[in-house]
């Protein structure tokens, strides 16, 4: 065949010694053609615009390249430049522009500025290594192949009512010498932890953020311990196409697109899910005192949300707001989820605050908000878990009312707060559980959304890890080094009798009950339960309810608490393939069908009597009932009981009477100090059992094996 | 970066001398796409190569598809660990078989 040799490979001028040729305005940002690089800006109030190249890692530029302005069209500008190897080169812009705050205009044509579609950056390769602060243009965009092999990989598109999501920081979960892993605290770390994950039995991870941050923003030492604190979190992005470089055991080597690439296509080997925790609501430039890094200065009132004077709102908490709602950061928006869908085969996203992306731009909150119905309805997204943190920093919170479109799920805030006052006891719960547990029909029925819109959570990265929620009343966030101000004062939480550490028997039974009664409660509740990295195992950050900035021990996971919590990892994991086993449990409507081949209704509630729910004020007891009919491939109906005892006194729970031909059978009881599950299960000898104080008791029902009635 | 070719064991011994980048990928290209017959199995000697970037990974992939295309066998021989290391944690390693050296290169019937 012979090939055509295409006109626009050849440039039609050279600017400084370098040959180029008008480009092409989309795609935005910088793309690989034959023999060239096609960089392609917007900027609406911008009046000229210079590519500034690098050759890599030098401090001054190689060459600069101001876009002439016949290169233009609408407000985009954009040049293709031959001959420059994409390897060796970063790049960056000046634009320059008005500089009238009070207008909303920042330009400054000094400043050099990043790409905000660069998909490949560089300058923090290495996590921890200290940075030149001298340095001019310190991130620096790059260009990489996205020519990954994916093989026969796509993403898996679980059932949204069977997923099992856990919820982990890339570096935490393996940076700790007692990972045994080759390359700790990176993606490749990441994948060789892969059979534990696995083993454990979830089928979702959602990594905390992975775009491009830099751990040394607002980074400062300790006052008084001397230790180095960072971003650690990394709730700050730098770039929202690009991977973070020192997650990647090869970031040295501008490696990370491969290497996260790879996590991916080996989790999906595994049978698991990559959901993105991904931060749109605002970015590492701060408020009118921070650094000039690449929006403020390529179109800042488009970008951001801004006052009438020209100062930033802040409903981040972080100092600025994106401002997604203008048609072109929906864009921005769009293009970047599509690209992490698309080129990386993600399977969902968590969107960080999100109630932020449904205000307009001054802020008040839309009706409609038009980006969560682009994200809703886009083509390519369409398969996309999409997951709203449905509350803000600046007081909005939409629990139950978040703009669904009927495509989007909400961590469920209203989950984690009643289950705490369930599970310590507190009085007036039961008629608020008996909602969260059959997937918030109360919050979501009315709107004709389902159960697997409530992601079920009791603890995430932000707050009490499982095991501090079960041993500190109040948090000790003071190796933060903010006087123990930062974090949440409202924890709901209860110590189980002394703050923190003791050697008390009783307490320490009490809590790694309550640890147990947690996990029944999430895994036995209608929704998508999500846990958190190390709960498994009774992770404690020594009563610190916000790590955010501690690279340290406290926030990495210990992976000797494998063998000193092994009743608990194993109770875990126990209950994830329970979980999994039982359709009843994965019930994803709230219409609540009988199920006839048992005549039993799909969800039903209990008190010590069956049939008869103590919705008392005082009543710290419940029972429900779950069933589905029989499978395709079995003929046996589901049915799953669970009694929850969560008064200081041991109760009778008398059974419902077990359809002909069933029985019970015991599965777990936290309450029993010798044995908190069993394999395959003990068939209960009466019709009824005794649970135990602050106790969980799991009982399934099977049909009668023939020989058994013998 | 020096190459040169010679024929062991019934397989055509390419080996490479020198740093596999985006400066001297075109080059190794260029010489397998001339050298390259289609009637023996390739090996790729790269004991002497001390660093491969992205390009030169990509040119190892591409090196496979194209041989598997034309139904020839290849493999690599004796590459140095940091390299493999790094093509085992960004996904280009599992495509080929590696030995050590040549002296360890099975007989070729062919």
């Amino acid at each position: 065949m012979t090939i055509i040799e295409r006109i626009d490979q050849r440039s039609t001028e050279t600017i400084n010694g370098y040959k180029v040729r008008p480009g092409k305005p989309l795609p935005f940002g910088a793309s690989l053609i034959q023999n060239g690089i096609n960089f392609s800006i917007y900027s609406s109030a911008g009046t000229s615009c210079t590519l500034v190249l690098f050759a890599k890692e030098q401090d001054q530029p190689l060459v600069e390249i101001q876009i002439p302005e016949n290169y233009k069209i609408g407000d985009v500008y954009s040049i293709i430049v031959f001959d420059v190897n994409p390897e060796e080169i970063e790049y960056g812009y000046r634009i320059d522009g008005p500089h009238n705050p009070g207008a909303g205009h920042r330009f400054n044509r000094a400043e050099i500025l990043m790409d905000p579609y660069a998909r490949l950056i560089s300058g923090r390769d290495e996590w921890g290594k200290k940075p030149n602060w001298e340095r001019p243009y310190p991130y620096r965009a790059r260009v990489p192949f996205d020519d990954f092999d994916w093989q026969d990989d796509r993403p898996l598109e679980i059932d949204p009512a069977d997923l099992v999501i856990y919820e982990l920081h890339v570096r935490g979960f393996t940076k700790d010498g007692s990972s045994g892993v080759s390359h700790p605290g990176t993606y490749a770390g990441l994948v060789e932890k892969i059979p534990y994950l696995k083993q454990l039995g979830i089928n979702a991870v959602e990594l905390m953020p992975i775009f491009e941050f830099d751990e040394f923003e607002n980074s400062r030492i300790h006052p008084e311990t001397n230790e180095q604190l960072y971003n650690y979190w990394g709730y700050s992005t730098l770039g929202f196409f690009a991977p973070k470089a020192a997650f990647a055991s090869t970031g040295k080597f501008g490696m990370q697109v491969d290497e996260f690439k790879q996590l991916v296509k080996s989790l999906h080997a595994a049978g698991i899910e990559v959901i993105l925790d991904v931060v749109f609501n605002h970015t590492a430039e701060g408020n009118e005192n921070g650094p000039t890094l690449s929006f403020k200065g390529l179109d800042n009132k488009t970008y951001y949300m801004l006052t009438p004077e020209g100062y930033y709102f802040n409903f981040s908490g972080t100092g600025n707001t994106l401002n997604c709602n203008n048609p072109v950061v929906r864009s921005l928006v769009l293009d970047c989820l599509r690209y992490w869908a698309a080129e990386y085969h993600i399977d969902g996203f968590r969107f960080d605050l999100a109630s932020i992306l449904g205000r307009d731009p001054w802020g008040a909150p839309l009706s409609n908000p038009p980006l969560l119905e682009t994200l809703a309805f886009d083509p390519i997204l369409s398969s996309c878990k999409l997951i709203a943190e449905a509350w803000d920093a600046g007081g909005l919170y939409q629990v139950g009312t978040f703009p669904a479109f009927g495509r989007w799920g909400e961590w469920n805030g209203k989950y984690r707060d009643c289950a705490r006052k369930f599970l310590k006891g507190d009085q007036g719960q039961i008629g608020e559980i008996a909602q969260r547990l059959q997937g918030s029909p109360d919050l979501y029925k009315h709107t004709g959304r389902s159960p697997a819109t409530s992601v079920n959570f009791i603890t995430c990265h932000d707050g009490f890890t499982l095991s501090d929620l079960v041993s500190f009343n109040e948090k000790h966030n003071e190796a933060n080094g903010e006087g123990n101000n930062d974090g949440n004062n409202d924890n709901l939480s209860w110590n189980c009798g002394a703050e923190g550490w003791s050697d008390d028997p009783n307490i320490l039974q009490l809590r790694q009950r309550q640890m147990m009664n947690a996990m029944a409660l999430l895994l036995t509740s209608r929704g998508i339960p999500m846990i958190v990295m190390g709960d498994e195992v009774g992770r404690s950050q020594h009563g610190n309810n916000n790590a955010y900035c501690l690279d340290s021990p406290i926030s990495w996971l210990d992976w000797k608490l494998l063998d000193s919590n092994q009743s608990l990892h194993d109770f875990t994991k126990a209950l994830i393939h329970f979980r999994l086993q039982h359709p009843a449990l994965r019930v994803n409507s709230f219409d609540n069908k009988h199920t006839y081949s048992i005549d039993m209704p799909g969800c039903s509630f209990h008190g010590a009597e069956p049939w008869k729910p103590n919705w008392d004020e005082n009543s710290r007891q419940l029972a429900w009932m779950m069933t589905s009919e029989p499978q395709t491939t079995s003929n046996e109906a589901d049915m799953v009981y669970v009694a929850a005892n969560m008064a200081h006194y041991a109760s009778w729970y008398e059974l419902p009477k077990a359809p002909a031909s069933y029985q019970w059978i015991l599965n777990f009881n936290t309450g029993d100090t010798n044995c908190q599950h069993f394999t395959p299960g003990n068939e209960l000898a009466q019709n009824g059992i005794l649970v135990g104080e602050r106790s969980i008791a799991i009982i399934t029902a099977s049909k009668i094996k023939p020989e058994s009635t013998i | 970066m020096e190459l040169s070719k010679k024929t062991t064991k019934g397989w055509q011994v390419i080996e490479v001398n020198g740093q596999v980048d985006s400066k001297t990928v075109g080059d190794l290209r260029d010489y397998l796409d001339e050298n390259i017959k289609g009637d023996l199995p390739v090996a790729l000697e790269l004991s002497d190569v001390p660093f491969m970037s992205s390009a030169g990974l990509r040119t190892m992939l591409t090196l496979y598809r194209k041989t598997q295309d034309m139904n020839v066998k290849l493999c690599l021989v004796g590459l140095i660990e940091e390299i493999a290391e790094t093509m085992k944690v960004t996904g280009f390693y599992q495509y080929f078989t590696n030995y050590p050296s040549l002296s360890a290169l099975p007989e070729e019937q062919k």
